[in-house]
């Protein structure tokens, strides 16, 4: 496919170290248009090689407002079902840059490796030196490898390696909205996860009439009165979680977005720095960056303190593992022995629904309404929702908060910008399939 | 005339970098632009821009702006990036002088209103 892509499907096969890529074309994207509606496509494709599929969305990294996304495709260890997990930050952005569209992984390793993507260049790397470092370790040891900080990373940690049910593939430093245990089919797999990095170009069939509509949509959406507020308690607030802002505002440094999402979805937690410090801290890890406000409401609700909840976040995203599990799972209420406690968990974390989308979204409208009523028309909602955003490459928070991303104006510049005639139809077909 | 950043209310999302390669390009890429979201301490949460304008490097930390002289020899007790980008080898910022109908394409997709016209 010419536009909104760069025409490449990755296939990797593990057990023989085969790589191959194929060609995007129209006609597959004529029919599932992108994300999780090719993801699906893919898996099913090659399930008997038990594959994960990464994907982007067919906007994803564009003009479009908070295009941010891309998702993993694969079937949880734990749950057995097909689920989708968004990939957010910038992680989702450089899937595209660094050169493809999707990528299968399929099979087993012999020995630890990782994928290093770039440049449309992909690579099976040794990853013997990073295999049993944390999170933390093994992003920092590959840009220091690669001597490039901007290096974008999908990584487990020892939950992974160990199996654990509640391991998650992190993404650069950070926890993830994994409540899948795709870290634990990485690690079953002998990969360590993935390294993007690219500077390539994605070329759009009516730049001009594409970069108006963006800005044109950008302009309604900042009409919105909620985007004067920022970061993950003025959500927890309007969710009807009170106190969560006087807990957590004190240790709150700064809030940050995912690429050109026009709420702020992440919030920087300061417990060994002043939060309010505004120069370059000293300290090589003054925090933890936060995306998880149900693991953040959780930790508070064990009557923790906003300093130790930060630090066990930290924990947790150091190990690979969920700490919205860790939280609800672990039995204990202190920082010692919750950061005790992740080799020991036992139990279910729930997952709503048709059970193939990550709770770690708000399963609601945020700060609007949507002209929703009633329990079962909300859950209808949000699965659409989500599905809509994962095919499309939206930060899938933001998506719920904003009336202005219409599944009309993402096909209108879906086609807009690929020149091929993507109906409301066919959306509702793709969504038909991936709902099941 | 020229871009006045305001790095506390940036939140990194990119989108000035993204429009601003734009504007060179006419294709959606990061690689061409002359503002740039300095995102390379990810774990300090220390982010902010670089702007390159004709003679000076406008360099928008949290703590605030800092202006130096392209040309001039570098203070040898900072350490450089890994990671960063030649941004001298890019064009100057022309306020997109060529896009009528938006004026400067990073001021008028900035979603948080961080990027004025001074």
């Amino acid at each position: 496919m010419e536009y909104l892509s760069t025409d490449k499907i990755l296939v990797i096969d593990l057990n023989t170290t085969a790589i191959e890529e194929d060609e995007l074309d129209d006609s597959l994207v004529e029919e599932k248009i992108g994300g999780v509606g090719i993801t699906k496509y893919l898996y099913e494709k090659y399930q008997d090689d038990d594959p994960i599929v990464i994907g982007t969305g067919l906007l994803t990294g564009t003009t479009y407002p908070a295009s941010a996304s891309s998702q993993i495709t694969a079937k949880s260890p734990v749950t057995g079902k097909l689920c989708h997990c968004p990939i957010i930050y910038k992680v989702g952005l450089e899937i595209k840059y660094s050169g493809f569209d999707y990528i299968v992984v399929k099979g087993r390793s012999d020995s630890p490796v990782y994928l290093w993507i770039h440049d449309g260049v992909a690579d099976i790397s040794d990853a013997a030196d990073v295999w049993g470092k944390d999170v933390w370790e093994s992003t920092d040891a590959l840009r220091t490898f690669v001597g490039d900080d901007l290096l974008q990373t999908m990584m487990i940690g020892p939950a992974g390696e160990n199996g654990s049910d509640y391991a998650q593939v992190c993404y650069n430093h950070w926890n993830s909205p994994d409540r899948f245990g795709f870290g634990k089919l990485f690690g079953a797999k002998n990969l360590k996860g993935f390294a993007f990095r690219g500077m390539g170009m994605i070329e759009v069939a009516e730049p001009e009439d594409y970069v108006e509509r963006s800005l044109e949509i950008l302009k309604e959406i900042k009409e919105n009165d909620f985007l004067e507020k920022k970061g993950l308690a003025p959500m927890l607030t309007v969710l009807g979680e009170a106190g969560v802002e006087e807990w957590i505002n004190p240790i709150t440094h700064r809030n940050s977005a995912d690429y050109f999402t026009p709420y702020a979805t992440n919030t920087a937690l300061f417990f060994d720095e002043d939060p309010e410090l505004l120069k370059e801290s000293e300290k090589d890890e003054p925090g933890i960056l936060v995306s998880d406000i149900y693991a953040l409401l959780s930790l508070k609700k064990l009557g923790l303190s906003a300093d130790d909840a930060g630090r066990v976040l930290k924990a947790s995203a150091k190990y690979g593992i969920d700490p919205f599990a860790v939280a609800k799972l672990s039995g204990k209420n202190t920082l010692e022995e919750l950061t005790g406690a992740f080799d020991s968990l036992q139990g279910e974390v729930a997952i709503p629904g048709s059970g193939i989308f990550t709770p770690w979204c708000p399963t609601g409208p945020i700060f609007n309404d949507f002209d929703l009523s009633g329990d079962e028309e909300i859950m209808d909602w949000w699965e659409r929702r989500q599905a809509v955003s994962m095919i499309f490459g939206i930060q899938p928070i933001f998506s719920l908060m904003c009336p202005e991303l219409t599944e009309a104006n993402m096909l209108e510049l879906a086609s807009m910008g690929t020149e091929l005639e993507l109906t409301q139809e066919v959306l509702d077909a793709v969504i038909e399939n991936i709902l099941g | 005339m020229g871009i006045q950043i305001n790095a506390l209310k940036c939140t990194n999302c990119m989108a000035c970098e993204m429009v601003c390669s734009y504007h060179r390009d006419d294709g959606f890429a990061f690689l061409s632009a002359c503002l740039v979201a300095y995102r390379a301490k990810e774990k300090k949460d220390y982010f902010g821009m670089l702007l390159k304008e004709e003679d000076v490097l406008i360099v928008a930390r949290p703590e605030g702006i800092e202006i130096n002289k392209i040309g001039e020899e570098a203070d040898p007790d900072k350490k450089a990036d890994a990671s960063a980008k030649p941004m001298l080898l890019r064009e100057s910022c022309d306020l997109c002088e060529d896009m009528d109908d938006y004026g400067p394409m990073c001021i008028a997709f900035c979603p948080v209103d961080a990027i004025t016209l001074d």
